[in-house]
């Protein structure tokens, strides 16, 4: 939270980044740099981080030996395994989650923006906010910490 | 009807699942009570374990198809559409490995549905990769669940015949107990799944079939890949590979909350941006601005007023289209002040006519833009035809740099006024362009292989141009009913805004005055020489009396010109006569003059096409296309008298330039949020999916399209997107349409472009 510091920060835009849908309905996100961001981050910066998401993503869905495996696990055990054991997307979820708190914390919010996971919109969009430098404000105001994210 | 998510809450939809839960289960017990024990004695003992296993498979499926998140989207949150409400298409077009694929705007969920998604109008939410809404387990079938659906009624499938053919063993076996208690149950078991085993085979001979293709049963409804080419498919074996061994991919509702909280505290990096672009286009105006300046410098030097620099509206205009986005001021003599200088114009005396002074002062006083009188009718000709084209290469004029500035700046200058002499003159040096022949040729028709030719030889090419001019009776009565000039009215028509800064830009980024350096380069003919001698001779007299309104124009704001004039100031000094002196002074006083009254007539028009584009033209007026009716605004809303006594007839030339002078100007259209608001992909509200069909079927996002491809999309798209755009309720089940690609492509092209303005426009022609 901003307390007395000089400057707070307001949300000014969002910028959503769409799905790339070019290659089938597998998660992928267009690398497209938009314009809005132009003045706020280097493109190579956010192509990076767009590339490993979508590298994250791949990974996730890739069929092969893992997700096979616990296909079959999960035949046997009636799907009662689900209720105990975390399925190969779901950790690639969390590691993704991990990925953008650390970007964001890292080359994002120093820049004042903003990622928001895109499983939080569903896997359509990669929501990024763009805040503002609101000016000396000199009293506290919330709007300078954000949580990163929210269950519907 | 959009149903809420409380349709597969109400009781009714539960009497499927439950019906099928209770024949489900209750009859798989009483077949392992009453059947099994015998088989297990009789047949084989590992039947029962086998049938239990299986039938545990059954259930596990059909929980989770019955329980399972089919895959359900969220609803957006308003950020993410709230600039799409009101404007956005109905249906987006993405590519999916080479074939269109068509994404419709979901009004319930605000989202653009991704490929394969669809909404569920039982449950109310849109699904991923959108099977069908089962009622056998009361529950969407999508892209989480459609695997456990598929093994369930596979599974079932296997487990009916499995029951069906023991059971038929077991009565077969106890013929004469028929009426026993176990016969009796057992033959009531076999018919149910007897009965039963039908629809349940058709519908996993079905779905089998659907794997194989790689469609669902959605699509394979409304026939979406019939004739075409389904991109979503992998092969047979691997859709399969898919459906077993796909990971299940996370639902994306009622996901932990995991709250991390990021400080966002200014001040904040920023990168490291090229600012030579916009350093670039200042620079240019600075230049330019430098040049006019140092022109002006010049120019003043050899008394040659600031007012001069006016002669460069169209250059001005550049820069100050660039910031200021309006018309340069410049001032036009008034018909007093110029009446001398017509009158000797028409007495054919002068050798430089009003625009040919204007454009010798701008670049060559001395390079003299000889006026001759000879080859007027050459330069008619010429005149005419690039009148005649210039609607055509206006279009690519701001390719020409500054040339197209020098005819435009005359003709703002000349073009603009209703008195009579200046008509005159302003039509002369819009229909002639005089030494802005050169310039107005250049303007007009770049590619004129005559001004090539001329200005590849300077000074004798560029003659019969300048000769052209010609201060002629004949030439200036001929011209005399253009009340504007086509040369200014090209200017107005260079594209307004969006485009305007760029023509602009590409002008101002150019040397300033390639035509006005190609005048100062130019040596004056001897026939030139001599004629201005004459003509000067002769002007000067009239220049005296044009003296003081000469040097009331003078107050030049235009650096653009005054770089123009810088460049044209010292080359052009070469002819260093007397007669050029007389020369400069007559065209000084004359161009002053010229420049006051064009500046009056400039702020005239402006205003008027100021009000008429606000009114017509959305933001998209920048878009400077060949003209057509579409384009133009209405003829009721031209002002009238905009131009004096012979006002710019509609659909004329003189016409669309005036009007594209102001569309330069113009930013926004009123008429545009009026007329695009029923173009909508309708309200939030989705009330009328009906409405929100027909208004999209006219809608489009687009920023930029010829007036005529509006006007087809119109045309066409009432016709597909009345199908298209039937409510979703009823989508699904209708599209017998065309192959999906076909369908989709072309709705494409019948959706994607059209700017609001341009809407506007049309609707209100059409309405």
């Amino acid at each position: 939270m901003s307390t007395d510091t000089e400057h707070s920060a307001s949300l000014a835009n969002k910028v959503f980044i769409q799905r790339d849908y070019s290659e089938g309905t597998t998660c992928k996100f267009q690398t497209k740099f938009p314009s809005e961001l132009e003045s706020r981050i280097e493109r190579t910066l956010f192509e990076d981080t767009v590339k490993t998401l979508n590298n994250y993503y791949a990974e996730a869905e890739k069929i092969g030996g893992q997700s096979y495996l616990e296909g079959c696990l999960a035949c046997a055990t009636a799907y009662l395994i689900f209720l105990c054991m975390e399925t190969r997307y779901e950790k690639v979820l969390k590691k993704i989650a991990k990925y953008i708190q650390e970007q964001n914390e890292k080359i994002y919010a120093p820049r004042g923006l903003l990622i928001t996971d895109p499983i939080e919109r569903g896997m359509r969009v990669i929501e990024i906010s763009i805040y503002e430098d609101r000016g000396s404000s000199g009293s506290s105001s919330g709007s300078s910490s954000v949580s990163g994210s929210t269950a519907r | 009807m959009p149903a809420s998510g409380a349709d597969s809450l109400k009781p009714s939809a539960f009497i499927p699942v439950c019906t099928a839960a209770c024949l489900l289960v209750g009859s798989t017990s009483l077949f392992f009570v009453f059947t099994c024990p015998w088989l297990a004695v009789t047949v084989c003992p590992a039947v029962p374990p086998c049938c239990a296993v299986l039938f545990l498979f059954v259930l596990a499926n059909f929980t989770m198809a019955t329980f399972m998140d089919a895959g359900v989207l969220p609803i957006a949150n308003e950020d993410e559409d709230k600039d799409d409400e009101f404007r956005a298409p109905l249906y987006k077009n993405v590519d999916v490995k080479g074939v269109q694929v068509r994404m419709k705007w979901c009004a319930s969920c605000h989202f653009y549905r991704p490929p394969r998604c669809s909404h569920c109008s039982v449950c109310d939410h849109c699904v991923e990769d959108f099977d069908h809404h089962c009622p056998w387990v009361n529950n969407c079938i999508g892209r989480r669940n459609y695997r456990y659906f598929f093994l369930f009624l596979l599974s079932l499938t296997f487990h009916m015949i499995g029951v069906f053919t023991f059971g038929l063993i077991y009565v077969l076996h106890h013929m004469d107990e028929l009426w026993k208690l176990h016969c009796t149950i057992t033959l009531v078991v076999i018919s149910i799944s007897g009965l039963f085993l039908i629809p349940v085979l058709g519908l996993t001979g079905f779905h089998l079939y659907l794997v194989s293709r790689g469609r669902t049963t959605n699509e394979q409804v409304t026939g979406k890949f019939q004739g075409g080419v389904n991109p979503f498919t992998r092969g047979c074996c691997n859709n399969l590979e898919y459906l077993v061994c796909s990971p299940i991919s996370p639902g994306y509702t009622a996901r932990p909350c995991k709250k991390s909280v990021i400080h966002i505290q200014p001040p904040f990096l920023r990168p490291e941006i090229d600012r030579q672009m916009p350093a670039k286009v200042r620079d240019n105006g600075i230049q330019s601005h430098d040049l006019q300046n140092r022109v002006w410098a010049n120019r003043s030097h050899a008394k040659v007023k600031p007012r001069t620099v006016k002669y460069f509206p169209a250059y001005h205009l550049r820069i100050m289209g660039h910031h200021t986005k309006s018309i340069i001021p410049v001032s036009i003599p008034t018909v007093p002040q110029l009446r001398p200088v017509l009158e000797a114009i028409s007495r054919g005396s002068s050798p430089i006519p009003p625009e040919q002074v204007l454009l010798s002062r701008i670049g060559s006083q001395q390079a003299g833009l000889p006026v001759q009188t000879n080859s007027t009718s050459s330069s008619l000709h010429l005149n005419s035809l690039t009148l005649n084209s210039r609607s055509l290469t206006l279009k690519h004029g701001n390719r020409h740099g500054s040339k197209y500035h020098l005819p435009a700046m005359h003709g703002d200058s000349l073009g603009s006024n209703p008195p009579p002499s200046i008509i005159n003159s302003s039509s002369l040096l819009a229909n002639h362009g005089s030494s802005s022949n050169l310039s107005y040729d250049n303007l007009i028709n770049p590619a004129d292989p005559q001004y090539l030719a001329q200005r590849g030889a300077p000074p004798v090419g560029y003659h019969p141009h300048y000769m052209s001019l010609g201060a002629d009776a004949t030439v200036l009565q001929r011209s005399s009913p253009h009340a504007y000039s086509p040369v200014f009215m090209g200017v107005a028509r260079q594209s307004p805004q969006p485009r305007d800064s760029s023509p602009l830009q590409g002008l101002t980024s150019r040397d300033p005055s390639p035509s006005l350096q190609g005048f100062i380069q130019r040596d004056p003919s001897p026939s030139f020489q001599g004629l201005m001698a004459r003509d000067l001779a002769s002007q000067s007299v009239t220049s005296r009396d044009l003296t003081p309104p000469g040097l009331v124009m003078r107050d030049m704001t235009s650096q653009s010109l005054r770089d123009s004039l810088r460049d044209l100031g010292p080359q052009g000094m070469t002819p260093p006569k007397s007669a050029a002196a007389r020369y400069d002074n007559f065209s000084k006083t004359i161009m002053a003059s010229i420049h006051e009254r064009r500046e009056m007539e400039e702020r005239e028009r402006m205003l008027r096409l100021q009000a008429r584009s606000q009114a017509l033209y959305g933001p998209d007026v920048g878009i400077y296309d060949i003209p057509c009716r579409r384009s133009l605004p209405p003829e009721s809303i031209r002002q009238p008298g905009s131009r004096g006594p012979t006002p710019p007839a509609y659909g004329s030339r003189e016409f669309l330039m005036s009007t594209g002078i102001l569309g330069y100007g113009m930013r926004t259209s009123p008429l545009s949020s009026s007329s695009t608001s029923s173009l909508t992909r309708g309200p939030k509200t989705s009330s009328s999916p009906l409405q929100s069909s027909s208004s999209s079927s006219l809608q489009s996002k687009g920023r930029s399209s010829s007036p005529a491809y509006c006007t087809t999309d119109r045309q066409t798209q009432p016709l597909p997107s009345s199908t298209s755009t039937l409510p979703r309720l009823t989508s699904s089940s209708t599209s017998s349409a065309p192959s999906y690609t076909s369908y989709a492509t072309a709705k494409r092209s019948s959706l994607t472009y059209s700017s609001e303005g341009k809407d506007s426009v049309t609707l209100g022609a059409l309405k």
